[in-house]
């Protein structure tokens, strides 16, 4: 209760002052505090980031050997769920008010860079307080906008088929790399004439599937500032998607609702569903089942479309201390001991150093290890294509519509005209 | 039986009871079933995390404590307690704020007359009308310049400033239900508003106060919104926000122990509102039906 | 109730001050009124009058947080009365307003009546219908409510007794509202204390005249209580009809916080949120939100209009 009874005496003392406070608002809202400096010339900056439980203790610990590293800063931890983070984040950033350093994702970077907040890591690698060196696969690109590198990856990861293993096993069926999408509709028809549950949760309402299934195709999902696609393309892949859950081939989607926040996957509903590698250790801990990876469909036999995502660390464009940013970012992305101590939990490990530093041994992170390792053998993997700023608006958008489409409440063109409407909106905004 | 002056006596009290128990029992299958959800939550607590979304039974077909003793190590590095704590320390400040801004204001109304009486009243009768989020972001800037985010000032300060219509307006019409002579009495006396609010109206207004009290506890203790909004040290979490760190949208969400924490969460609003619950109806009837 | 009656304070048969002393009097009233208020000022004018203000201001903005408001004149309000989504929010909140507000009220009263008998056990019994609104719309709300929803939980079961087979309603667009509607009538403490307090205030003389004149229990409820407690059915009304326009949280935590599916449980805050703290289209929310500002201060006007056909206030004089 130590810190318990600082909370109480300062906030008490706050809250007296409370109306003098606010009356002289006029007074005091000029007033600078910062006091993120402090005379020895220790700094303390701010580290906020998204994720469960495994990855707050792991990141805590990171930091803990940072502080040991560098003792004259100090790094303060914020951390809440994905949903919670970027509202907390979008509210503070208007505020001018957000952490210096903070967790990102391809999503949020061009929103964010338009709208001044993140800092330019490119100019203190020149300074040398950050090196840019010894990136895998090229992953760096994922934080390049314009020239500058707006965001540094952590991890990389890709989308994955997550399979229900034994449903797959009982039914006979074989998901091989280079499969078609003809093959992996009819293995899903096996599964459900054999096993009487759905091949798929509903691959349809995810953005970031059709934006691989539009790379197969020669396009992308978004160009640099508008869709990469028609309303007949999408319209066309809607009438699809749910053409094939009336045929029960995908879930229904009230049950799937139903289950949620459960995946209908490790609920049993259906016997395959689209995601991210890394995210693929949530169904080991919500199902019954055992899960695998299996490799995305394809057009022509060939190509997944696939490419590497990641989850970065960006700073604040308007930190008080963006050498110590720099150097906490440096050491986050290459420290060999961060590496062991991090996992996969974001990724496959960015950096050489910490790829190498960290050995996998439960299943589940041999696995995604094993799949990233056949998707890079395979050649299959091309650079990332723009996320405009308003793609997070968009990909929310895109679920949500998908969903009415699956519900049978908007006929497949309305939906795509709707999609196209808000996400001029978000573009806009 | 023979006396005649007494006929009715042991029919009656025959009638009583059997009413009585028709009471009880009507009043027991309206309970059970309102009741219905508390028991999922409370068979829920005891569910291995895997079968609480979705699941169909009332009870745990095994019981398992795992979800309570987890509580005890804490959630990414924070003692549960803290979460506790902080909640508690914005129940209370919120309920100190409201008592004390809106019983000065609720006297101003109902024993002073002064100059622009109405039309004041009138304006905070309309901000009952008012939805929070209009409010959110103009204050959430405010309160950034004033550099008091994280800290629980912004969720407070609007307790200590009387923000809270409803509560000021049950006060008024309490007080303006007391009776006029005893303050007149005072004020006659020599004694001034502060001293007639003070040792007068304010100890004959307990049960308003004591129902005000009762909802601020309440909504305190269980805003979401706010602390959502305005906390980013996790050490300063209030238990509705450190409940969410049990969800993890991207890996393993331990769902045992986030209704284990909200089961023990309510043990202390519980504990409040039987304390004070009695007073409630009085805070409520005097002030509602004056006419 | 009165100030509601009459909203202009009339604290009736304060005695005029000696002419000697009126002005000087009424001086230190006005001073000791405004010091007393002051605090009630200060967050009247910065908390609610100053953010008002600039929400108004934003209404009629382009506005991302971001970047400063550009003047747009009428566009969002427009652009809000031709977007669907817009029109299904408010579709989803008057039908849940409609369709909420009478249950919950109606439940209310009747446990009030229930529990204004004095019984052993009262203040057990009424703490523990009281416990759900303690709870309030909490995650772990959200998850019963969705169990108990589902496909063969108890409700799915419960209807097909009853030979109504509709599934469960949590995942269904047509009913998910109703679920939402019964998490509002679970939680009906609040008014059902206010009930209560009305109820206790009803003379018992009224009831044993009625009784010595042959008044079924009916009777007596339609001619006596309903009369006697349309103050604060009034009240109950008011407050429930402006909670239910401005209903959030419970939308929030039954949908699994999507307000879904299919925007079914799309009620006008929750669009309101997304648009403002998701899309950080902070001029359209303000629009939005000016919106149902107005049209709840309009339904109050029309519930005030109407009080005067059916509630009975007693009289001043006793």
């Amino acid at each position: 209760m130590q810190q318990g009874g600082n909370v109480e005496r300062r906030t008490i003392l706050k809250a007296a002052g409370a109306s003098l406070a606010v009356a002289g608002l006029g007074a005091t809202a000029t007033a600078c505090g910062g006091g993120s400096g402090s005379g020895d010339g220790t700094v303390t900056i701010r580290y906020a980031w998204w994720g469960g439980e495994p990855r707050t203790i792991a990141i805590r610990k990171t930091i803990a050997l940072f502080e040991k590293k560098f003792p004259k800063i100090k790094v303060k931890p914020e951390f809440t769920d994905y949903e919670a983070f970027w509202e907390k984040f979008q509210t503070q950033a208007s505020g001018g008010n957000p952490p210096d350093v903070f967790q990102n994702a391809v999503g949020f970077l061009r929103k964010y860079d338009k709208r001044g907040v993140l800092l330019d890591l490119k100019t203190q690698a020149d300074a040398g307080h950050l090196s840019l060196e010894n990136f895998r696969n090229g992953v760096l690109a994922n934080g390049q906008v314009d020239g500058k590198q707006i965001a540094v990856p952590v991890g990389a990861n890709t989308m994955a088929l997550v399979i229900d293993l034994n449903a797959f096993e009982k039914a006979g069926v074989d998901a091989t790399f280079g499969w078609t999408w003809d093959e992996y509709f009819d293995a899903l028809q096996t599964i459900q004439d054999k096993l009487k549950i759905a091949g798929d949760t509903g691959y349809f309402s995810i953005m970031y599937l059709y934006d691989l299934y539009l790379r197969q195709n020669g396009k992308a999902f978004f160009t640099d500032t508008d869709l990469g696609f028609t309303e007949d393309d999408l319209t066309e892949w809607w009438e699809d998607g749910f053409k094939r859950v009336k045929s029960g081939l995908v879930a229904d989607p009230k049950k799937v609702e139903q289950v949620k926040p459960k995946s209908a996957l490790s609920a049993g509903l259906a016997a395959s569903e689209f995601t991210w590698d890394n995210f693929s250790i949530r169904y080991e801990g919500e199902g019954e089942s055992d899960y695998g990876l299996a490799p995305i469909p394809t057009t022509d036999g060939k190509n997944t479309g696939q490419y590497l995502g990641s989850l970065m660390l960006s700073g604040f464009s308007g930190t008080k201390h963006p050498e110590e940013v720099a150097q906490f970012i440096d050491f986050m992305v290459h420290d060999p001991e961060v590496g062991e101590i991090m996992g996969y939990d974001r990724g496959l490990l960015a950096t050489t150093e910490q790829y190498e530093a960290f050995e996998p041994t439960d299943p589940s992170n041999k696995g995604v290890a094993a799949y990233e390792e056949e998707v890079a053998a395979a050649g299959v993997l091309g650079k990332i294509t723009p996320h405009p700023s308003g793609a997070d608006v968009i990909e929310a958008a895109f679920l949500r519509i998908g969903g009415e489409v699956a519900q049978g409440r908007t006929r497949p063109a309305d939906a795509a005209k709707a999609l196209f409407s808000e996400a001029k909106a978000a573009f806009a905004g | 039986m023979t006396s005649a002056t007494r006929p009715a006596l042991p029919a009656a009290s025959e009638r009583r009871r059997s009413g009585s128990i028709a009471w009880h029992v009507g009043a027991l299958a309206v309970l059970a079933v309102v009741l219905y959800p508390v028991i999922w939550v409370v068979g829920a607590s005891f569910k291995p995390s895997k079968d609480i979304i979705a699941g169909l039974d009332l009870l745990p077909a095994e019981p398992v404590w795992e979800n309570f003793s987890g509580l005890a190590d804490g959630i990414s590095g924070i003692s549960i307690s803290s979460f506790f704590w902080n909640s508690l320390v914005y129940a209370v400040l919120a309920v100190a704020g409201v008592v004390l801004s809106s019983s000065l204001t609720a006297y101003a109304f109902a024993k002073i007359r002064f100059a622009g009486r109405n039309l004041l009243f009138t304006l905070m009768i309309g901000t009952l009308l008012l939805p929070y989020h209009v409010l959110l972001i103009p204050q959430y800037v405010l309160f950034r310049n004033l550099e008091l985010t994280d800290t629980l000032v912004p969720l407070v300060a609007g307790k200590f400033l009387a923000t809270e219509a409803f509560f000021v307006f049950l006060m008024v019409q309490f007080m303006r239900g007391l009776p006029r002579e005893l303050d007149e009495a005072a004020r006659l006396d020599g004694c001034g508003h502060l001293r007639t609010y003070w040792s007068i109206v304010l100890p004959l207004s307990r049960p308003a106060i004591i129902t005000s009290a009762i909802f601020t506890f309440i909504n305190a203790w269980n805003d979401f919104m706010g602390p959502l909004i305005y906390l980013n040290t996790p050490e300063k979490y209030t238990v509705s926000l450190g409940l969410m760190m049990f969800r993890d949208q991207e890996g393993i969400s331990d769902y045992g122990s986030m209704i284990a924490m909200s089961l023990v969460a309510l043990v202390p609003v519980i504990a409040f509102f039987m304390a004070f619950q009695r007073y409630l109806i009085d805070g409520m009837a005097t002030s509602g039906l004056k006419g | 109730m009165t100030l509601v009656k009459d909203a202009p304070v009339r604290p009736a048969g304060e005695r005029p001050f000696p002419p000697a002393a009126a002005r000087h009097g009424r001086r230190r009233e006005n001073l000791a009124g405004y010091l007393f208020m002051s605090p009630w000022i200060a967050g009247f004018l910065l908390l609610t009058a100053g953010p008002m203000i600039a929400s108004l201001y934003y209404a009629f903005t382009s506005y991302n947080l971001f970047t400063p408001p550009r003047w747009t004149g009428l566009d969002n309000f427009t652009t809000m009365f031709q977007d669907p989504r817009w029109q299904k929010s408010v579709e989803v909140t008057l039908e849940y307003v409609v369709v909420a507000t009478p249950l919950k009220l109606l439940l209310a009263l009747g446990v009030a009546l229930l529990l204004a008998q004095r019984r052993r056990g009262q203040g057990l019994y009424r703490a523990a219908f009281y416990l759900p609104s303690l709870i309030g719309a909490s995650v772990s709300v959200g998850f019963v409510w969705r169990a108990l929803f589902s496909d063969d939980a108890v409700v799915d079961r419960t209807q097909k007794v009853l030979g109504f087979d509709a599934g469960g309603w949590i995942g269904n667009p047509d009913y998910v509202i109703y679920a939402l509607v019964a998490l509002s009538i679970w939680q009906f403490g609040a008014p059902m204390v206010i009930f209560l307090a009305g109820l206790k205030q009803v003379p018992r003389e009224l009831y044993e005249a009625a009784e010595v004149d042959g008044a079924g229990p009916l009777r007596r409820f339609w001619n006596i209580t309903l009369p006697m407690i349309s103050p604060v059915l009034f009240f109950n009304v008011l407050l429930e009809s402006i909670h239910a326009f401005q209903v959030f949280g419970s939308a929030y935590v039954v949908s699994d916080t999507r307000c879904g599916p299919a925007d079914a449980t799309l009620v006008y805050t929750c669009y309101l949120y997304q648009k403002g703290f998701k899309e950080a289209q902070m001029g359209f929310a303000s629009a939005m939100a000016w919106t149902l500002v107005i049209a709840v201060a309009l339904v109050t006007a029309v519930l005030f209009w109407s009080q005067k056909k059916w509630v009975h206030y007693e009289e001043a004089a006793k």
